[in-house]
């Protein structure tokens, strides 16, 4: 699977190596040192892919997000941040980004993060592979190949780590995940991350179910422990 | 009752105190008593040499004449004479020339209207039981039955002995009365031929004065117990004008950290105008001051948490890397990609920890004057030697001033360095940096000048801003954005100004102003100066960091 990457980073360093490693896998890769530079060159054409720093100067990451969907409602974005607060600004369901990691950010795992996002795209341009990936718990659909969900039949837009952190609560109905059995889950290549960051996207991941269903119940908090998927009582 | 607790109770003490103490002086010191006591002692004895001086015209102390003498006095004194021979025997007594006759009195009831006399009312009884008390041990007069010999029918007290042997002689004496009358004796000796013939006893009770002395001392009492009304009640007037207040303050004060220490709202400013409204107004700026101090370093931490993260995230993609790579030449680029950032946080906890250290101490350094030519000819030559062999020129103008500004040298140095090291980074090879030193008006004001590419609008009004960094070119991560961030600090610290202007027809100016050592205006009161500009960086540097 080959594709064009765009890395938007005013990092000199954190650029080129992210450019590196994504060469050696295989990618396309063009590399932008601000969004301004990254914009114009988007206009003209749009790479498969972006990875996108949020500070920068000459346009801020979010703006080329806007910019970017202006163009392109499904082009896959993954942010790199380093402020938590920026966290819900980024993943609000209005800017659509794809996925986002924190910085220091496991360069194994942005790589995951590419390859998933890649395999989203070739899947949803053919339908009707693999239907035999489907996990169904109750009303909830998890599409293990694309990692896209759905709640009632109605498409939950997901980021990755959303959806993973989903599938660890939801395969086992009625079972506790502790806090660190879900970042394992939810960042697999990935060892520095907070308990906390867990706690933002299991808010987050409720507020995008209740934006569905205002009714959504179904992720139980269970303190001191960790989250749990509450079992169909009905 | 939490108004009289302790203020209050402390003002009513020193209130009544202030009432107590006169009233106290004129009823326990008997000022007043010693007084007409005197005054009536000087009468009688007045009298009483009048009627010796008649009776040693006579040249003989007859007792015939004695008496006459006294019934031409017509009876119309007050006191009791008597005349005694040379043995105390008594040759004439007016007590026993008939019943006085009613003289003129305009005091002798000064208070008729009293049915009780006023030593005998409650309220004298109250009031004087203290004294009595205090008194009761003190010297008594002599008793009357003394004055008399009970077995010659002589008169024999002290003061009569007293007259006889040729002095003045004067005793009271109690009565035997139910009233205890004090009676007041002055005795004066009667000279014949230059020999003590005998002496005239005046005696008079002190009743008439003492009652009045009474009526005196009800009076001051009355007004004592009056004044002790009015003392509490202001007491409480101000219990409750000074007292609540604080009361309240100190409630506020105590509210205003929630249990985990951290600030709850604060005070809202009084429109009182009184001292306790400038407390309130007072604490109110202190909790607004803590308050943005304390929002300041949650948001330069977080600031600099930030700031970390980038070199932090580089370090762990490049050593990533290092350890996937086979290449050795690939290996090594990435390990000198991780120490350059190791070296850029070194960086940049070092200046963030200068930062913080210039905002929490710069006012407990040291401010000698410093010479600013002498400084910055120094800095100048120093960039000349490190700029090798002309990429950049460095010329210094100072026109021979002598602009002494109070600071630390280190401090100052740091200031010009940083701008020289800014100036120079930006200025294209074979540019010139100019360093211009003028000293007017009280100020020394140094322009560093590149012919570099400027600042782009957008960016004029953050560049002093901490963690701002923006390079036309090249990498902006070599920059910490402390830079300039430092050299605000301290020159705000000081009580200057720094600012920024384009150059004609390119460039940057920065121009710092610093208020000069020697100036008469400025130096005697640098605190008062620095003051404003020193609290400023606080909310502006919040601001300015995004």
């Amino acid at each position: 699977m080959s594709g064009t990457v765009a890395i938007v980073e005013d990092e000199k360093t954190i650029r080129d190596t992210v450019a590196f490693a994504l060469r050696r896998e295989g990618y396309q890769v063009v590399a932008y040192a601000d969004g301004a530079a990254a914009w114009e060159s988007f206009q003209r054409s749009l790479p498969d892919l972006v990875v996108l720093d949020i500070i920068m100067p000459r346009m801020d990451g979010l703006e080329l997000l806007r910019r970017i969907r202006g163009q392109s409602a499904t082009l896959p974005v993954i942010f790199l941040t380093s402020r938590d607060e920026e966290f819900d600004r980024v993943l609000g369901l209005e800017l659509g980004g794809d996925d986002y990691l924190c910085k220091p950010f496991s360069m194994r795992e942005l790589l995951a993060r590419v390859k998933v996002l890649f395999r989203r795209l070739a899947l949803a341009a053919h339908p009707g592979d693999d239907a035999e990936q489907l996990l169904e718990v109750g009303r909830l659909t998890l599409d293990l190949r694309r990692y896209t969900a759905a709640w009632d039949g109605s498409a939950l837009p997901l980021t990755v780590t959303e959806f993973m952190i989903l599938h660890a609560l939801a395969k086992r109905p009625g079972h506790v995940k502790t806090r660190e059995q879900l970042m394992v889950e939810g960042y697999p290549h990935d060892t520095f991350v907070s308990d906390r960051t867990i706690d933002s996207h299991i808010k987050r991941l409720r507020k995008k179910f209740v934006a569905i269903d205002a009714g959504f119940d179904r992720i139980d908090t269970v303190y001191g422990l960790g989250y749990r998927w509450a079992q169909e009582t009905a | 009752m939490s108004a009289l607790s302790r203020l209050p109770v402390r003002l009513l003490a020193f209130n009544i105190l202030l009432v107590f103490l006169p009233v106290a002086g004129i009823l326990f010191l008997d000022t007043y008593e010693r007084h007409l006591l005197g005054a009536q002692e000087r009468t009688m004895s007045q009298e009483g040499r009048l009627l010796a001086a008649a009776l040693e015209a006579g040249g003989d102390l007859d007792p015939v004449q004695a008496r006459a003498i006294l019934v031409k006095l017509g009876q119309r004194q007050l006191a009791r004479l008597r005349v005694v021979d040379d043995a105390g025997a008594v040759l004439a007594d007016s007590a026993l020339l008939g019943p006085r006759r009613p003289a003129p009195e305009p005091a002798a009831s000064p208070t008729p209207a009293l049915r009780v006399p006023p030593q005998q009312r409650l309220l004298y009884l109250i009031g004087s039981l203290p004294f009595r008390l205090l008194r009761g041990a003190g010297d008594q007069p002599e008793d009357e039955r003394d004055l008399i010999d009970a077995d010659t029918g002589t008169l024999a007290g002290a003061e009569v002995r007293a007259a006889l042997e040729g002095r003045y002689g004067a005793a009271t004496r109690v009565l035997g009365d139910a009233d205890r009358t004090v009676m007041l004796h002055i005795a004066i000796p009667i000279r014949i031929d230059g020999e003590v013939a005998g002496a005239v006893v005046v005696s008079q009770s002190t009743r008439r004065i003492m009652s009045t002395l009474y009526a005196v001392r009800l009076d001051v009492f009355r007004v004592f117990l009056a004044s002790l009304a009015v003392a509490v009640v202001l007491t409480l007037i101000v219990a409750t004008t000074i007292a609540r207040p604080l009361a309240r303050l100190r409630q506020r004060a105590g509210e205003i950290l929630d249990r985990r220490g951290r600030l709850t709202g604060g005070f809202e400013p009084s429109r009182r105008r009184d001292e306790i409204g400038d407390l309130e107004r007072a604490l109110a700026e202190l909790t607004r001051r803590l308050e943005a101090h304390l929002r300041h370093t949650e948001s330069f931490a977080a600031d600099v948490a930030h700031e970390f993260r980038n070199p932090l995230a580089s370090i762990r993609t490049a050593t990533e890397m290092a350890l996937e790579v086979e290449d050795p030449e690939e290996r090594r680029r990435f390990l000198e990609m991780a120490q350059r950032d190791v070296a850029r946080m070194e960086r940049l906890l070092s200046e963030a920890r200068e930062i913080s250290r210039i905002d929490a101490h710069l006012d407990e350094e040291d401010r000698g004057p410093v010479a600013v030519e002498a400084l910055l000819g120094g800095l100048v030559e120093s960039y000349r030697l490190r700029s090798g062999n002309g990429r950049t020129r460095f010329e210094l103008e100072a026109a021979g001033e002598r602009a002494m500004v109070a600071g630390s040298a280190d401090r100052l140095t740091q200031v010009f360095d940083n701008l020289l090291a800014n100036a120079a980074s930006f200025s294209p090879p074979g540019g010139t940096v100019v360093v211009t030193l003028r000293a007017a008006a009280g100020q020394a004001e140094v322009v560093v000048a590149d012919d570099g590419p400027g600042i782009p609008e957008e960016h004029r009004d953050r560049i002093f801003a901490r963690f701002f960094s923006w390079r036309p070119e090249g990498p902006a991560a070599e920059h910490t954005g402390l830079g300039l961030a430092i050299v605000r600090a301290i020159v705000e610290g000081y009580g200057g100004r720094v600012s920024w202007r384009p150059r004609h027809p390119n460039g940057s100016e920065f121009v710092v102003n610093l208020p000069l050592a020697s100036h008469p205006a400025r130096s005697p009161a640098p605190a008062g100066a620095a003051e404003p500009a020193a609290r400023a960086p606080l909310p502006d540097a919040h601001r300015d960091t995004r």
